[in-house]
């Protein structure tokens, strides 16, 4: 979700096969986490990329884990060889293309990015997107979801969500619309966390949330 | 007036579905009675879509198991548990009703309160538990009256599965438990849509059964206090409503004593798993 | 066997010399310094790169040669040495600018493209059945990360970063003048006219708008950076480098 020079990103923890939650706490990288649906294992996990960049990979359990290795091979190569952090919007690009090349025979992952990039200014912009598994990007200005929830989410998103949030306001709006949307899907939930991105911080708290 | 829906006759050997009451008074002129307008004939009826096999034609649109992205998503998921022990017939269920994904309610009564003395579960098709319980209460209080005194759980539970048993094949889903207190003390059955009925003294229905046996079974005991009895299907519940998805919301707990059964509470199930501190430690 | 100019050694690319040199690639270099000049100048507000466009006959339709080539929209490269070997460059940089532009959304910084050329050209010092490229470049961009940047790029598969430079045939000379003309406060306008006079030194023969080709870069404004980079930044950018019309050159010759 997009604030007032800030941006948020948020997940659920829930790591499951179908019906049967498996574990609520697959805690990996400083923070990260799950939910989630499809054939077999899902999660969603959330991995900071850079100090102001977030992505969030909700799908196939094991897909999760290996595209995340992979952008983290790529976002390392990148930065020595260009010298340079990776902005958002390229973020953004590499992943949709590192999907598409899976064209026909994709992961299972529909990857949520939020960030904030740099402005020629010298200013920061809130940046967020989202994409399908094969990798079409979803550029918004206000909010994306991905997941089982995705049409609870929308739902929610749309009553709560306004422009302009402070980064406080923001957490409150982002929570409370993951947290009720969650609540009406059998496959997500188990507790979530949420990380507010701002100029000089990032805030991540976990949720107390619905834990059936 | 004849309703408008085109009705038809079943072979011989299958149960009579049209009453030809109608003819004579219809639904339209009494107001709908709801299928139960023909008792005087015993069994109610039912508008069947014209199609040359109806219950094929509604296991196309309703079975989401075969097929996910069928138009009509019949609710079920559930988790429902009942034991016998010393103090009568514990009985407990949870809220949650889910349409596919989608989490319809939270707050569903999935125990029905035939009569003062007989519970029933539900689980399966919502719809068809209510119907054919709320049913099976209106034939038991028919005994009542008849015979002066109240039926045997043990009868009750053979009338319902004799019942749904004359649907089979038609659609129908139901797995209920049908507890009491009769001349022989605490019961409990198990009747299913299938035509199962079974007596026992712990029984678990729905897609978190296993979850809840689980726990049943290793704490369980006849001699159990009341107390005791009652923490233990709240425990199974919430094991159930934590670990399956189509499980969960609260819990609904009931104990059918010699007096009749009482309403012991409602309990939401995060509640109970901060409560016993398990809060994020799995 | 041994002899001065290598002997044995200067036939096989891949073989190093007593002496530690591989001498087809000064070969290559020699080839190079046979070229028609070529230079660059980076000013505080931009790069331009400038060559002399020279037929061997007056019959030749001079309008179908191309000196400075456009790579992506942000920079461009001029040569000096054989210009078969330029053309294959090109065609290489101009893919590699647009694979970067497929997977990041944005077409490469300077420093990217010119790994990128100076790895090909690396290649072929070190591969079997190829020789060396015959040509030097001046390549000249700007990115955000890092400016404006020329950088001179060899046979060798070496490169460095100029604030100004020349190749080719009176490569020596022009830098000469160049070291003596440079500041560091240099604005593009002045850089252009001081590539002229720096091509006019041992320019033979009528330096005209047909007989010249220019290149600039410019540093766009924060307006013209913010433009392209609304609702996720995929819009095309505005050209940071170009190449300028007879008529500008025209112009610039005039004064």
């Amino acid at each position: 979700m997009v604030g007032k020079d800030c941006v948020a990103i948020a997940s659920d923890l829930r790591l499951g096969t179908q019906a049967l939650g498996i574990s609520s706490n697959f805690q990996r990288v400083p923070v990260s986490h799950f939910s989630r649906v499809c054939p077999s294992l899902t999660i969603c996990q959330v991995f900071p990329i850079t100090d102001r960049l977030y992505v969030g990979l909700p799908g196939l359990g094991t897909d999760v884990t290996t595209l995340y290795e992979r952008f983290r091979y790529r976002v390392n190569m990148y930065t020595i060889k260009e010298e340079r952090e990776i902005h958002p919007e390229t973020f953004t690009h590499m992943v949709s293309s590192t999907l598409y090349e899976h064209r026909f025979g994709p992961y299972f992952i529909e990857p949520v990015v939020a960030g904030l990039s740099k402005l020629p200014t010298g200013g920061l912009k809130p940046f967020i997107a989202a994409m399908d598994l094969i990798g079409c990007i979803n550029f918004a200005k206000d909010f994306v979801v991905a997941g089982t929830a995705s049409s609870k989410l929308y739902g929610v998103a749309e009553g709560l969500w306004e422009p302009d949030l402070e980064p406080e306001d923001l957490f409150e709006t982002i929570s409370q619309t993951l947290l009720n949307a969650v609540d009406r899907d059998a496959f997500s939930g188990w507790g979530a966390v949420v990380h507010v991105i701002t100029k000089d911080r990032v805030i991540s708290r976990t949720l107390k949330a619905r834990m059936d | 007036m004849q309703a408008q829906v085109q009705r038809r006759t079943f072979k011989s050997g299958m149960p009579p579905v049209v009453d030809d009451d109608d003819y004579h008074c219809s639904d339209a002129m009494w107001g709908s009675l709801a299928g139960f307008g023909s008792l005087v004939k015993g069994v109610p009826s039912f508008v069947i879509p014209s199609v040359p096999d109806p219950a094929a034609f509604l296991r196309l649109h309703t079975d989401d198991h075969a097929d996910p992205s069928c138009k009509i998503k019949i609710q079920h998921g559930t988790t429902t548990l009942a034991f016998r022990f010393q103090g009568g017939v514990i009985v407990a269920v949870d809220s949650r009703a889910t349409a596919g994904s989608y989490i319809a309610s939270g707050t569903v009564k999935k125990i029905i309160e035939i009569n003062p003395y007989l519970l029933g579960t539900m689980a399966g098709g919502a719809a068809d538990c209510q119907y054919w319980e709320t049913y099976l209460g209106v034939h038991c209080r028919l005994h009542e009256l008849r015979n002066r005194e109240r039926i045997s759980v043990s009868a009750a539970s053979k009338y319902l599965s004799n019942l749904v048993y004359s649907y089979k094949g038609m659609g129908l889903s139901m797995g209920t438990m049908i507890c009491g207190w009769d001349k022989t003390g605490p019961a409990l059955f198990y009747v299913d849509s299938d035509g199962t009925r079974l007596k026992g003294n712990i029984f678990s229905v729905g897609s978190g059964s296993t979850f809840a046996y689980g726990v049943l079974d290793q704490e369980y005991r006849w001699d159990l206090p009341d107390e005791e009895a009652q923490e233990l299907a709240r425990r199974s519940i919430y094991a159930a409503g934590h670990r399956d998805a189509f499980s969960g919301n609260t819990c609904n707990l009931y104990q059918v004593k010699e007096d009749g059964w009482q309403f012991i509470g409602n309990y939401d199930i995060t509640k109970l798993h901060y409560d016993w501190a398990w809060g994020g430690s799995w | 066997m041994a002899s001065a100019d290598g002997g044995a050694y200067s036939y096989s690319l891949t073989v190093f010399s007593p002496s530690g040199k591989l001498v087809q690639i000064e070969h290559a270099l020699a080839a190079v310094s046979q070229g028609t000049t070529s230079l660059g100048i980076k000013a505080s507000n931009g790069i331009v790169i400038a060559t002399e466009k020279k037929s061997s006959s007056i019959l030749i339709d001079d309008s179908m040669i191309e000196k400075v080539a456009v790579v992506c929209p942000n920079i461009g490269i001029v040569y000096s040495g054989m210009g078969p070997d330029f053309r294959v460059l090109i065609a290489r940089a101009r893919k590699s600018a647009q694979a970067y532009w497929r997977v990041y959304g944005e077409y490469p910084p300077t420093k990217v493209l010119t790994q990128e050329i100076a790895t090909v050209m690396q290649e072929a010092t070190q591969s079997g059945g190829v020789r060396p490229f015959g040509v030097s470049l001046l390549v000249a961009g700007y990115d955000i990360h890092r400016g404006p940047c020329l950088y001179q790029v060899d046979p060798s598969g070496s490169f460095w970063a100029w604030k100004a430079s020349a190749i080719g045939k009176n490569m020596v000379n022009a830098k000469t003048f160049l070291e003596k003309r440079y500041n560091d406060d240099i604005s593009l306008e002045d850089a252009i006219h001081t590539a002229l006079l720096t091509l006019k030194e041992g320019f033979e023969g009528q330096m005209t708008e047909k007989t010249i080709e220019i290149g600039v870069v410019t540093v766009p404004t924060v307006e013209e950076l913010t433009a392209g980079k609304e609702g996720g930044g995929t819009g095309r950018p505005r050209p940071t480098f170009r190449k300028l019309t007879e008529e500008e050159v025209k112009d610039y010759l005039a004064l």
